[in-house]
């Protein structure tokens, strides 16, 4: 009796709370597969439809179409919620439309999930440069250095110091610069544009050594690239090497015959070249006769600038200058220098003297002005 | 026995030592049968907990689906770009309207409407039931309203459909009265979870909008069934929230005073949006029958107008420009354009019997307005910290708390949508002036105004809230009669009293409790021969329980009909008296309280 009991008992719980659940499982799995079959139905129309849309902001971005691509993008979330790329483009459109601060929030998002992404870094660092934020645009462009870069990571993390290095020379800040660049030049292939790149960038943060070294390994590669010839020889003229600098820049004027910059300073390279008294492996004759020209020039920069600067003026501030020049003047001849050894010195010193004030306070130097000042910085301190 | 719990089962005799994740049962022990076994496993609350479980996922699965309809009919009717067409913009919304009526009229009279206030009725009055039939049309003509544009949201609509497959599931299941009764708010919790993708406000709001109270039996299961239910919601359509959260800071405590101000100023917002519903609602309702055909269809040509005219951002549930307006894309003066524009759809599409939510309309225009009130603050003041995802947050919760008037959910709302804990100062102080405006200038909630205007009388959550409730220590008065010891003999009870006007006595009972002696019970004694008896003899066994001022009046009701009088006794010294508190006491203070 009480096996039958428990049997009857246990048969009615079976046909209730057990079964029902058992039932509600199935139903629940059932249903499950069921609304997953629709899910793949919509989410495939989803994906189409971003695809469709984000293919159209590409190319609206590609365009600089930035207003279309931004809606397409957008489009293209409503039926990609939160895709990385779409939102990244978005951003971008939006950088392209000036929305900095819109971009920026789809960025500060994108970066919380993937923060070694490399473009991510590299437009967050924009955005802070433009800011002014120096202390945030180092370190996303840092980041963005050496970060996780799609296809050619070494080009990419060379254009992202690259960028950075533009930044910092923007903002004054050479020295940080330099040492970018000197990273830069260790990674640098020998790619000849490259390194011309290179050498004009450390001729902007005024690092001639550096820039010359990076001309020249251009010139190795491709020895006729004008850029690269100009860029060494202003290199050179800027270290006060007049010879080398005399070499690149004919040869730049070879290669393009049109550039007046080049020729200019090839014009003043010479001047200083014939000019140097003190140059080696010129007779004693040659060298008086440049020391009497150029305290000749000398005598006429201080004359032309007081008659510039009017009288009241002129006696007051170049009167020893001139005093000290006519003193000299009687002695200044072929005779002259020849009975005193020192004197070359001491009128050099002086036209140094006479050039240097003069060009603080009088007019534009004339070439010749400009070649007697580019010798008295070579020989400073001699 | 640290970290073991034990628990008793008294229904099956059962004992169930848990420690840790390892549980054993003595079953085998006492000797129980399979069926006893399986009767303590089925009990009705583990049961009821167990289908919770079952109740989220299918809540889960139905808004999943809806949400693939409201996607399917925006791509069909409005077109799949985020620019529309300008002819679909106002043909979408006009025609769209003119289904919905006639499917609304003829097959699913009951889809309008609150899903709140319907889900209330089936716990208050249809013992929990409701009208599959109710959901499925509110699952298509919901669809339908906010694919083409109706300024509406899927949140309501949802709330209902949980609730309706939850008490369908419990018609099924066969439950209990008082178990039928609280399924359907667990689907409603459900529902919403799913369609918010946030359990906890969903849980919130049940509690204090539809269920009123908070009870451990009714917690377990909506906290299941709401967690259930968003797992679903996010296997399918993915975990993220319904818009980029900026980052929020309060730099300075004088900040305040701004959020104050947004306060005040949606706490303005709510009135004219409520008073606006609550007006212009019967008024349609009291058009002829033939234009409840074509109101719909009107809302939503004009709906379509505005849209056309500039602003298709007040179509449908605009969460993208909740997002859009949080990251600063519009000006402060737009923004407030918008906020106004968006009360005027969501008045056009709700009052012509449109069915969808008003949830996430509140959201948005929350959000604008927040946003806008912030970009004029900065306009004004530039100095002051602005940042409009603080502000359109903040407004959402203000808007919450003024509009729907559920001040709790409101706060862990935004909490719950931002998940940055640094903005529940902001919102607390914002939803407190727009709760306390809300509350002064319309005196019931929205909620209880809909349903008023339905033609029922559902308890209203917030008179619930603030009900006074009466206490002990309202009707209690000082003790002036005698009180003998236990050790005292019935003799001397007698000669007490007959020197007392009292018509009873108490008994301090040894080692504690009280007693309580009648005069004619004293009297009944004594002539019985029991006179040199004890009182604590005599009262053994008769202890009346403690009575404390603060406990509810309602408890002194269940003791003072069967003693004389029931001492008030002190919480931290059981012996010492406050009082006193009998029958008439109690009924005195209760029909003093009704003429309050």
């Amino acid at each position: 009796m009480a096996n039958e009991s428990v049997h009857r008992d246990f048969s009615i719980y079976l046909r209730r709370e057990p079964v029902l659940l058992a039932l509600l499982s199935v139903l629940a799995v059932l249903a499950t597969l069921a609304v997953g079959g629709l899910s793949r139905i919509f989410h495939a129309q989803q994906d189409a439809l971003a695809t469709r849309w984000s293919a159209r902001g590409a190319a609206d971005l590609k365009a600089q179409h930035f207003q279309d691509a931004a809606t397409e993008f957008r489009t293209a979330l409503l039926y990609a919620r939160g895709d990385f790329n779409y939102e990244l483009s978005l951003a971008q459109a939006l950088l392209g439309l000036k929305r900095t601060g819109e971009a920026e929030a789809y960025l500060v998002n994108l970066w919380s999930q993937r923060p070694e992404n490399g473009l991510v870094n590299l437009e967050l660092a924009r955005i802070a440069a433009g800011r002014g934020n120096m202390s945030q645009a180092l370190r996303y462009y840092h980041n963005a250095i050496y970060a996780a870069w799609p296809g050619d990571q070494e080009a990419q993390e060379i254009n992202a110091r690259l960028e950075l290095i533009h930044y910092l020379l923007s903002i004054n800040a050479k020295t940080q610069a330099q040492s970018e660049m000197i990273s830069l030049a260790a990674n640098l292939d020998d790619d000849p544009a490259h390194q011309a790149n290179l050498g004009a960038l450390f001729m902007r943060a005024q690092d001639y050594e550096h820039a010359l070294a990076a001309y020249r390994r251009s010139l190795d590669v491709a020895p006729h690239n004008a850029v690269a010839l100009a860029g060494a020889g202003t290199a050179a003229y800027e270290l006060g090497r007049y010879a080398m600098a005399q070499r690149y820049l004919q040869h730049a004027l070879e290669e393009a015959p049109g550039d007046a910059q080049t020729a200019e300073r090839l014009r003043v390279t010479e001047l200083v070249l014939r000019l140097d008294p003190f140059r080696s492996q010129i007779s004693v004759a040659q060298r008086n006769r440049n020391v009497i020209a150029a305290f000749v020039a000398a005598g006429q920069r201080l004359k032309s600038c007081q008659a510039a600067a009017g009288p009241l003026v002129s006696a007051n501030s170049n009167a020893d200058l001139q005093a000290e020049w006519d003193k000299l003047k009687p002695v200044m001849n072929a005779s002259g220098l020849r009975g005193n050894p020192d004197l070359a010195n001491t009128a050099m010193n002086l036209v140094y003297r006479i050039e240097r004030r003069s060009n603080l306070g009088c007019e534009a130097p004339t070439d010749t002005d400009l070649a007697l000042l580019l010798i008295a910085k070579l020989h400073e301190g001699n | 026995m640290k970290g073991i719990e034990v628990g008793s089962s008294p229904d099956a005799q059962t004992t169930v030592i848990v420690e840790g994740s390892h549980s054993t049962s003595s079953t085998h022990e006492a000797g129980l049968s399979p069926a006893a076994v399986l009767r303590s496993v089925f009990r009705e609350e583990r049961f009821f907990l167990i289908l919770s479980v079952f109740i989220g996922i299918f809540s889960g699965l139905a808004v999943v689906c809806f949400r693939f309809l409201i996607d399917w009919c925006r791509i069909y009717l409005l077109g799949s770009g985020a620019v529309l067409s300008p002819w679909r913009i106002v043909l979408a919304p006009t025609l769209a309207g003119l289904l919905i009526a006639v499917l609304v009229i003829h097959i699913f009279p009951q889809s309008r409407g609150s899903g709140v206030n319907q889900t209330k009725s089936a716990l208050y009055i249809f013992n929990g039931h409701m009208s599959l039939r109710t959901a499925i049309g509110k699952f298509l003509t919901a669809s339908i309203a906010i694919g083409s544009g109706h300024s509406l949201g899927p949140e309501d609509p949802s709330l209902q459909i949980g609730a309706t497959l939850a008490s369908v599931l419990g018609q099924r299941m066969r439950l209990s009265r008082d178990r039928m009764r609280l399924i359907a708010p667990v689907g409603a919790a459900a529902g919403l979870a799913a369609a918010f993708n946030a359990p906890i406000s969903a849980v919130l709001f049940v509690i204090e909008e539809v269920i009123g109270r908070w009870t451990a039996g009714i917690l377990g299961s909506v906290v299941l069934a709401a967690v259930s239910s968003v797992v679903v919601m996010r296997w399918f359509l993915g975990s993220e929230s319904l818009f980029r959260i900026p980052s929020v800071e309060l730099r300075r405590p004088s900040e305040l005073i701004a959020y104050a101000i947004l306060g005040i100023i949606g706490g303005l917002a709510s009135v004219a949006f409520a008073s606006g519903i609550g007006n212009l609602r019967p008024r349609c309702k009291a058009l002829p029958q033939w234009t409840q055909y074509f109101q719909p269809a009107f809302a939503g040509l004009l709906i379509g107008i505005i849209a056309l005219l500039g602003a298709p951002q007040v179509m449908g549930a605009g969460y993208e420009y909740i997002d859009e307006a949080m990251h600063g894309q519009f000006t402060w003066q737009f923004l407030a354009i918008l906020a106004g524009l968006k009360i005027i759809a969501t008045l056009l599409s709700f009052v012509s019997g449109t069915p969808g939510g008003m949830f996430a309309p509140t959201l948005f225009i929350g959000a604008m307005l927040g946003a806008a009130v912030g970009g004029a603050e900065h306009a004004l003041l530039p100095h002051l910290h602005w940042s409009p995802g603080t502000y359109a947050l903040v407004g959402m919760g203000v808007l919450f708390a003024g509009f729907l008037r559920a001040p709790m959910t409101s706060v862990f709302m935004v909490l719950e949508v931002s998940g940055n804990y640094s903005i529940i100062v902001p919102v607390i102080v914002a939803n407190t002036f727009a709760y306390v405006i809300s509350r002064a200038l319309q005196p019931a909630a929205i909620f209880d105004v809909l349903t008023r205007q339905d033609g029922l009388e559902l308890p209203s959550m917030e008179e619930q809230r603030e009900e006074n409730i009466l206490r002990v220590e309202d009707a209690m008065r000082p003790h002036s009669g005698p009180i003998l010891n236990a050790d005292d003999v019935i003799e001397k009870a007698l000669h007490v009293l007959r020197k007392s006007s009292s018509s009873a006595l108490l008994v301090r009972l040894q080692p504690g409790g009280w007693g309580c002696l009648s005069r004619e019970e004293v009297e009944k004694r004594v002539a019985d021969g029991q006179g040199d008896a004890t009182l604590g003899s005599v009262l053994e066994g008769q202890h009346i329980p403690s009575l404390h001022p603060d406990n509810p009046l309602d408890m002194a009701l269940r003791y003072v009909d069967r003693w004389p009088l029931v001492p008030v006794v002190n919480r931290a010294n059981l012996r010492k008296l406050e009082g006193v508190i009998t029958q008439r006491d109690v009924l005195d203070r209760y029909r003093d309280f009704g003429g309050e």
